[in-house]
C-alpha cells in the first residue's frame, strides 16, 4: 500500500512539476519516486509485515506477499526504464511530465492488478493500467505508426475489457459475490455451476488473455509494440505482461482454482496455439520491434503454463522469476536497440552490423540478454524456463515438449541479433552514441541476470 | 580440487574478455598449464575404486533441490585429463598470422575448457545440462566469427540442432527429478535409485540418446558435423572432435545408461546398430573425399561410432575400450588436425589433389604425420591399438556379426588414412609444394607431443586403463540391463 500511495502522490507531483521545472529535475522526481516506492516494498517483503498498511483495505485489495513481490518486480523494471528515460524521453518537451505521469499512474493501476481480492478492483486495475497507456502508445504525436498504434490499442483494448466485464458480471451473476474467496466457496459448495458460469469464465480467459497478448487475441501487439514510441513498447512488453499474468494467477489460483475443468482445455490450446504461431511468426520478421513483439507473445505462452498448474506450490515463484528474467532482459535488449536506431531508424536488424566492434560492451549485454531470452543456460533465463517448465510437467508433459521445441525454434530469430552483431559488419558505418545513464543501467541490468543467474532461490523464496 | 578446474579457466576467460591484453596467448597457455598441473595432481591419492573424489558440493538452489556438486571419479579423472591435455596444445596451435592472437578467441576458449570440465564432474543433473549447453556457446562464437566460408549458416545449423537434441534431454532429466521422492533432488544417486516402469523408461533412454547422438555424433543426427568441423577454425575443430564430441560419449556412460538401463535391454541393440552402420557409412564417404579436414571430419564419425558400440555393448571390455579410446581419439585427432592447419597455412589450401610429394621437403613433418596417422589407423604399438581392439572384443562379444562389422572400420582406416597420407607426402611435387618448409619450433612442440603421446599411450595403455578400472567396475555392477 504504502508503494501505491508513493507512487500516486510521485506521479501527480511531476504532472504539476511538469509544468515548469528542468528536464533533470523531473527525471529525477520520477526515478526517485519510483526507488522510494520500491525500498518501501522491499522492506514490507523483507519484514514480512501483512499487517498495518498492507491489510485488506474494505476487502478489496490485500498486499500480501505476491503483490509486494510482483510490485518489486515490476517498479525495478521501471526504475530501469526511468533510468534511460532521460535520453528516452529526448524529443518530448512540454509533455514530458505527463509522460511520466501516465506511466506512474499506470503503475498503480498493475499494483491494483497483483493485490486485488474482488473482481471490480481486477477490473479497475486493468482500466487504470491500460488507459494511461493508450495514450502513451500514441504520445508521438507527428508519427502515422504510433497514432495509429494508440487507435488500434486503445479500440481493441476497450473491446477486451468489455468482454472481461462481461465476463464477470456473468461469474457475478452464478455466485453472488465479487470476492475471490466468495467465489471459490460458491464453487466448492456447488453453487457456482452451469452454462452461466462456465461463460463467465471463458468470457474472463479472453479478456485477459487479450491483455496479455495471448493467441488468438494477439493480433493487436505487433502493430501496437511497433508503432509506439521504443521507451514504451519496452514499458509494455515487461510491466504490462508481468502485471497481467500476476493479475491472470492471482486470479485463478484463488478464485477458479477448483473449476478447472471448465478453462484447464481452453488455457491449454491458447499456451499450445500462442507458443508454436508466435514462434513460427517471428522467425519471419525482419524489423526489430516486431520481432521482440511476437518473442514478447511467445513468452505469454510460456507463462500461461504457469496459469494451467495455478494454485500448485512454486507456479507463483516460478511465474516470478520469469517475469522478472524476462523484463531485465528486455529491457537491456531495448536500451541496445534505441542507442543503434538513432541513425538507422528503418528498424530492421541491420541496424545491429558491426555494434561488437563499435561498442563491444554493448554488444555483450545484447548477447546476454538474448541469450537470457532465448532460454540458454546458464542465464537466469533458463532458470525462469526451467521453473516454469517443471511446475506445469507433471499434469501436462506434451505441452512441455511443445514448448521446449518452440524454445529451440526461437534460437533462430534470436540469433539473428547477435549474428548482426558480431559477424556482419557495417558498410554504412554508423557511429553509435551511448549516453553515460544508458551503461549505468545496462551494468545494473547485467549484474541483477548474473546475480539472479548463481542464486535464484532469493527471488523463488519470497512467494511461499 | 574440482572447484578451481572450473574456477581458473573461467577467471581468467573473464579477464581476457573484458580486459582484452596483450599477451592473452601467454595467459591462457598458464591458464590451462595450471589446470593441467592440477588435474596431474589430483592423481596423487587418487582412490580408484569408484568413489568419487574431491567433491565440492553446496546447494545452488536448495527449494527446487539443484547442488553444485562436483567430484571425480576414474572415469570423469580420464575425462578431465584429456581435456587439460588437449587444452595447451589446442592454445599452442592457434594464433599466428591467421587470428592475429585475439583476446576474445582465447577468452572464449578458455570459457569453454571451463564449461567441459564442468561436464565431466557434474554430479548433479541439472549441473550437468548446464556445464553441457553452456559449452556451445563459446563453441558457436569461434567458429562463427574465425570460421571459413559459409560459417554463419553452418554453426547456426550447428547450434539450434545440438540445442534442440538437449532439449530433449532436458525433458527427461525433469521427469527423473519429479520420480524422485520426497522433496525431489537432481543429485547423481538420487537420479539413479529411480525405478521407471518400462514405457517411462523408453522416452528417456530415446529422449538421452538424442541429446547424445546429435553431440557424438551418430548415424543420422550427424549431417551438422562434417560442415561444422571443415567451417570451424582449427581450434575450434580441435576442441569439437577433442573434446567435446565426448560430452555425448561420457554422458551415455554417466547419465542416459544408469538413468533408464530398463529400457536398454531393448533398445541398445537399436542404437548398437545405428552407431556400427555410421562407422561403415562415414568410412566410405571418407575414402572420396578430396578435403583433407573433411576426411578426418568423416573418420571422426566412425571412430565415434566404434566408441558408442562398445558403450552400448555394455560389458567390462567394450566400455573400458570406449573410454581408452575416448582418450587417444582425442589426442590423435588433434594432432591430425594440425596437420591439416600447418598444410593449410603453408599452401592456402586442403585439397589433397592440389598436395604431393612434401615429404621431399620437410622430412620432419613427415614423420610426426606418419606417426599420427597410424595412431588413427590403430596399428599396433600405437595408442589407437589398444582402444579399437578392446571396442571390438566388446562389440564382438555383445554380437559377432556387428563385431565383425565394426571391425571394417580398421580395414577403411587403412584405406583413407594411407591414402590421404600418401597424396600429401609422397608422389610428385608440383608448383606449390616443391618449396614446403620444414615445421617450426611451434609446430614442432604439437606435433611433437601427440606423437610422443600416441607412442607412450601406445605402448602402456594400461596406465589409462587403471585409472578408469575401479569406476567401471562398479558402474557395471551397479546398473545392468
Amino acid at each position: 500500500m504504502k508503494a501505491l500511495l508513493i507512487l500516486f502522490v510521485t506521479a501527480i507531483v511531476v504532472l504539476f512539476a511538469g509544468l515548469s521545472a528542468k528536464r533533470q529535475t523531473l527525471v529525477l522526481l520520477a526515478l526517485g519516486g519510483v526507488l522510494i516506492a520500491l525500498g518501501a516494498t522491499v522492506s514490507d517483503l523483507l519484514v514480512g509485515d501483512t499487517t498495518g498498511w498492507n491489510e485488506m483495505y474494505a476487502t478489496m485489495f490485500r498486499f500480501d506477499n505476491y503483490a509486494l513481490a510482483f510490485g518489486a518486480v515490476i517498479l525495478l523494471t521501471t526504475a530501469l526504464l526511468f533510468g534511460l528515460s532521460g535520453w528516452g524521453f529526448r524529443h518530448l518537451s512540454d509533455t514530458l511530465g505527463d509522460n511520466y505521469g501516465l506511466i506512474l499512474f499506470s503503475i498503480c493501476g498493475a499494483f491494483c492488478m497483483f493485490s486485488f481480492t474482488n473482481m471490480i478492483m481486477l477490473f479497475l486495475g486493468i482500466e487504470i493500467l491500460s488507459i494511461p497507456l493508450y495514450v502513451l502508445a500514441g504520445s508521438r504525436r507527428d508519427n502515422l505508426a504510433s497514432n495509429e498504434a494508440a487507435l488500434k490499442y486503445f479500440l481493441m483494448g476497450s473491446f477486451a475489457t468489455g468482454i472481461l466485464l462481461f465476463g464477470i458480471t456473468l461469474v457475478y451473476g452464478s455466485c453472488g459475490t465479487f470476492d475471490l474467496q466468495g467465489i471459490a466457496s460458491a464453487v466448492q459448495s456447488g453453487r457456482a455451476t452451469g452454462n452461466m458460469f462456465s461463460i463467465g469464465i471463458l468470457l474472463i480467459v479472453a479478456g485477459l488473455s487479450f491483455k496479455v497478448s495471448a493467441v488468438p487475441f494477439h493480433f493487436w501487439a505487433p502493430d501496437v509494440y511497433s508503432g509506439s514510441p521504443n521507451m514504451i513498447t519496452a514499458f509494455m512488453a515487461t510491466v504490462v505482461k508481468t502485471a497481467g499474468f500476476a493479475a491472470f494467477y492471482r486470479l485463478f489460483s484463488t478464485a477458479f482454482v477448483d473449476s478447472g475443468e471448465v478453462w484447464n482445455v481452453a488455457i491449454a490450446a491458447i499456451a499450445a496455439l500462442t507458443m508454436t504461431l508466435a514462434n513460427t511468426t517471428a522467425l519471419f520478421q525482419k524489423d526489430f520491434k516486431r520481432m521482440m513483439a511476437y518473442s514478447s507473445i511467445s513468452h505469454a505462452g510460456y507463462l500461461l503454463l504457469a496459469i494451467l498448474v495455478a494454485g500448485q506450490t512454486g507456479a507463483a515463484s516460478a511465474i516470478l522469476l520469469y517475469t522478472l528474467a524476462y523484463s531485465i532482459a528486455t529491457v537491456c535488449a531495448f536500451a541496445v536497440y534505441m542507442t543503434v536506431a538513432e541513425q538507422n531508424a528503418d528498424g530492421n536488424f541491420s541496424a545491429f552490423n558491426g555494434l561488437s566492434k563499435k561498442e563491444p560492451l554493448l554488444a555483450a549485454v545484447m548477447a546476454i540478454s538474448v541469450l537470457s531470452l532465448a532460454g540458454i543456460p546458464p542465464t537466469v533465463g533458463f532458470f525462469g524456463k526451467y521453473f516454469l517448465f517443471t511446475a506445469a510437467f507433471e499434469a501436462y508433459p506434451w505441452l512441455i515438449v511443445l514448448a521446449v521445441i518452440n524454445s529451440a525454434i526461437s534460437i533462430y530469430y534470436y540469433f539473428k541479433v547477435i549474428i548482426a552483431m558480431y559477424f556482419t559488419s557495417d558498410e554504412n558505418a554508423y557511429t553509435v552514441s551511448v549516453p553515460v545513464a544508458f551503461r549505468w543501467v545496462m551494468l545494473v541490468g547485467i549484474l541483477l541476470i548474473g546475480l539472479l543467474t548463481v542464486s535464484p532461490d532469493t527471488i523463488l523464496g519470497l512467494i511461499p | 580440487m574440482s572447484l578451481y578446474l572450473i574456477l581458473i579457466p573461467f577467471v581468467s576467460s573473464l579477464i581476457l574478455l573484458l580486459a582484452r591484453p596483450a599477451a592473452s596467448r601467454s595467459i591462457a597457455l598458464v591458464a590451462s598449464l595450471a589446470n593441467l598441473a592440477i588435474t596431474l595432481f589430483a592423481f596423487s591419492g587418487f582412490n580408484g575404486d569408484g568413489s568419487f573424489n574431491h567433491e565440492f558440493s553446496v546447494p545452488w538452489v536448495s527449494s527446487a533441490g539443484i547442488h553444485f556438486r562436483l567430484g571425480l571419479d576414474g572415469i570423469s579423472l580420464l575425462m578431465v585429463l584429456l581435456s587439460n591435455l588437449l587444452a595447451p596444445l589446442i592454445i599452442l596451435s592457434s594464433g599466428g598470422e591467421k587470428y592475429h592472437p585475439d583476446a576474445r578467441y582465447f577468452g572464449l576458449l578458455l570459457m569453454m575448457l571451463g564449461a567441459l570440465n564442468g561436464v565431466f564432474m557434474a554430479l548433479d543433473g541439472l549441473l550437468f545440462y548446464v556445464f553441457y549447453e553452456l559449452a556451445l556457446i563459446p563453441i558457436y562464437f569461434i567458429c562463427a566469427i574465425w570460421g571459413g566460408d559459409n560459417r554463419i549458416r553452418v554453426t547456426l545449423k550447428f547450434f539450434i540442432y545440438t540445442f534442440a537434441g538437449s532439449l530433449f534431454m532436458l525433458v527427461a532429466l525433469i521427469y527423473m527429478y519429479l520420480q524422485t521422492p520426497g522433496t525431489h533432488s537432481f543429485l547423481w544417486e538420487d537420479l539413479l535409485s529411480v525405478q521407471l516402469s518400462n514405457g517411462a523408461a523408453w522416452w528417456v533412454a530415446l529422449a538421452f540418446f538424442l541429446a547424445f547422438a546429435v553431440k557424438m555424433p551418430i548415424f543420422p543426427f550427424h549431417t551438422w558435423q562434417p560442415d561444422t568441423y571443415t567451417t570451424a577454425p582449427t581450434g575450434g575443430t580441435m576442441l569439437l572432435a577433442g573434446i567435446m564430441l565426448k560430452m555425448g560419449t561420457y554422458g551415455v556412460i554417466r547419465w542416459m545408461i544408469p538413468l533408464a538401463p530398463e529400457a536398454l535391454h531393448d533398445l541398445s541393440p537399436i542404437f548398437i546398430s545405428l552407431a556400427v552402420f555410421g562407422i561403415v557409412y562415414a568410412s566410405i564417404i571418407a575414402i572420396k573425399q578430396t578435403d583433407l579436414k573433411r576426411l578426418i571430419a568423416y573418420s571422426s564419425i566412425a571412430h565415434v561410432g566404434l566408441i558408442a558400440a562398445g558403450i552400448f555393448a555394455w560389458n567390462k571390455v567394450g566400455v573400458q575400450g570406449s573410454l581408452l579410446q575416448m582418450l587417444n581419439h582425442g589426442i590423435n585427432v588433434v594432432g591430425l588436425f594440425y596437420v591439416v592447419e600447418v598444410l593449410e597455412r603453408r599452401l592456402g589450401t586442403r585439397s589433397l589433389s592440389e598436395m604431393g610429394g612434401i615429404g621431399k621437403s620437410a622430412p620432419n613433418f613427415a614423420v610426426l604425420f606418419m606417426i599420427i596417422m597410424l595412431g588413427a589407423v590403430a596399428v599396433p604399438l600405437t595408442n589407437g591399438f589398444p582402444g579399437e581392439f578392446l571396442l571390438l572384443n566388446g562389440v564382438w562379444n555383445y554380437n559377432p556379426w556387428l563385431g565383425a562389422l565394426a571391425g571394417l572400420t580398421i580395414i577403411f582406416g587403412a584405406v583413407y588414412m594411407l591414402r590421404a597420407y600418401g597424396l600429401v607426402m609422397f608422389g610428385e611435387t608440383n608448383d606449390s609444394t616443391a618449396n614446403f618448409e620444414d615445421i617450426n619450433m611451434r609446430e614442432w612442440v604439437v606435433l611433437g607431443a601427440v606423437a610422443l603421446m600416441v607412442l607412450v599411450f601406445g605402448f602402456f595403455p594400461q596406465w589409462i586403463l587403471n585409472i578408469t578400472d575401479g569406476s567401471v567396475n562398479r558402474i557395471l555392477g551397479a546398473v545392468q540391463f
